[in-house]
């Protein structure tokens, strides 16, 4: 239990972190370009115009990191998972646990939550 | 009631209503992103604008097969224009309506050597009307083609005009070597001084609508490759999705069945003997 929760826990970290300067981040600097937005908005403020650094660090963000938190978060999904089945959590809480792993600043507290539930059913 | 019925009971239908929405919705967002990478790919194989240009020479010699992967490239070529031999390919579409036209074809005999290059100079509707071809020295950046392949039989081969660019056909029109290619006459290309659209010296474009090369280069191998990744991330997600729902649906049939069996092996009715308890004691490994 305790290694399962150790696995869980440093991956809710990375996924955490990673998310928040992908979204926080890399997706603002991307796209407040002045144009459309994946779309869906069909202008955004012209903060960084295309071809300034930020809107180039924010492409970079957006590629690289974007894919790589992905795979991040489906190592993330296995381990909040297996933790899951040993702790015996009901649908439910497993369910809000792994969906707020997607959404900034909020993964901590799902984390914080997580952590605690298992501190407090389970001998670890 | 079965354990299997049961799970089919109404109390159960918002984990299959939400099992079949994730799964439907991530093999949608899959094929989305699936979708944007083809697009970005297709995109990318048109903008024959942002490749830099070569010169022919670094590119392909007159007796040298044709490169597989510069198809599209646009090359830098001066030489002299052989307007004798000038004629037209029938059956090419152009022109702001999309029409069916000609290409107006003349060799170039290129600088520094004695084998022509044919240049296809523009689109025509009526090639009868295209104005003289272009006499003297000429450098034009083209974007280099190979030899179209199949054989079309010239209904008229003594005419000025042949139904594909084949370098063969063509051949058998001049006294000269001939490239194992064609150029298109650039119209747009990547910037830095290159003789092309008003910068080209005496490219024979008057007159005629800037033609669009036959073949196009296959885009990169990372093009949009992030699209790729992110829809398989999506399937997989799909699926990690599915099989959440199918343990859990294994989890409730487990628990009814150890219940059942707690309640129908009363101690002392002798059928196994099993601990009452034998459902849980497995699962308590923590």
């Amino acid at each position: 239990m305790n290694a399962a929760l150790t696995r869980y826990r440093v991956m809710a970290t990375v996924v955490g972190v990673l998310l928040i300067v992908l979204i926080l981040v890399g997706v603002p600097l991307a796209n407040f370009d002045g144009t459309g937005m994946w779309g869906v908005l069909p202008s955004t403020p012209d903060v960084w115009p295309v071809g300034s650094t930020a809107h180039d660090v924010g492409e970079a963000i957006t590629t690289y990191l974007g894919v790589a938190h992905g795979w991040l978060y489906m190592i993330f999904l296995v381990t909040a998972f297996m933790l899951a089945r040993k702790a015996r959590w009901d649908l439910v809480f497993t369910l809000v646990t792994l969906v707020s792993g997607t959404i900034p600043i909020l993964s901590f507290w799902a984390e914080h939550r997580a952590t605690a539930r298992v501190r407090a059913e389970h001998d670890v | 009631m079965s354990s299997a019925a049961r799970l089919l009971s109404p109390r159960y239908w918002g984990v299959h209503l939400l099992a079949l929405v994730l799964v439907g919705a991530a093999g949608w967002l899959g094929l989305w992103q699936l979708d944007a990478w083809q697009t970005r790919r297709a995109a990318d194989t048109v903008d024959l604008s942002q490749v830099a240009p070569e010169q022919l020479a670094a590119v392909l010699g007159a007796d040298d097969p044709f490169p597989g992967d510069k198809v599209g490239q646009p090359i830098v070529v001066a030489g002299t224009w052989l307007p004798e031999a000038t004629f037209s390919v029938s059956g090419r579409t152009g022109g702001p309506g999309g029409d069916e036209g000609s290409w107006m074809v003349t060799p170039l005999l290129v600088d520094g050597g004695d084998a022509a290059l044919l240049v296809v100079r523009g689109w025509i509707a009526d090639p009868g009307t295209a104005a003289a071809p272009p006499t003297g020295a000429a450098e034009l950046v083209g974007w280099l083609q190979p030899s179209e392949g199949s054989v079309v039989p010239d209904p008229d081969p003594d005419d000025d005009v042949l139904p594909a660019l084949r370098v063969a056909d063509a051949a058998q029109r001049l006294d000269r070597d001939l490239y194992g290619a064609y150029a298109v006459v650039a119209d747009e290309v990547a910037p830095g001084g290159l003789p092309a659209g008003e910068r080209a010296t005496n490219p024979g474009t008057a007159g005629l609508v800037p033609a669009t090369p036959a073949e196009l280069p296959e885009a990169g191998r990372f093009t949009a490759v992030r699209n790729l990744l992110y829809g398989i991330e999506w399937w997989v997600f799909g699926a990690f999705a599915a099989f959440i729902w199918w343990r859990h649906l294994r989890d409730l049939r487990e628990g009814w069945e150890a219940q059942e069996q707690t309640t129908r092996s009363v101690p002392g009715d002798g059928e196994d003997g099993r601990p009452l308890t034998d459902g849980h004691a497995v699962r308590s490994e923590s």
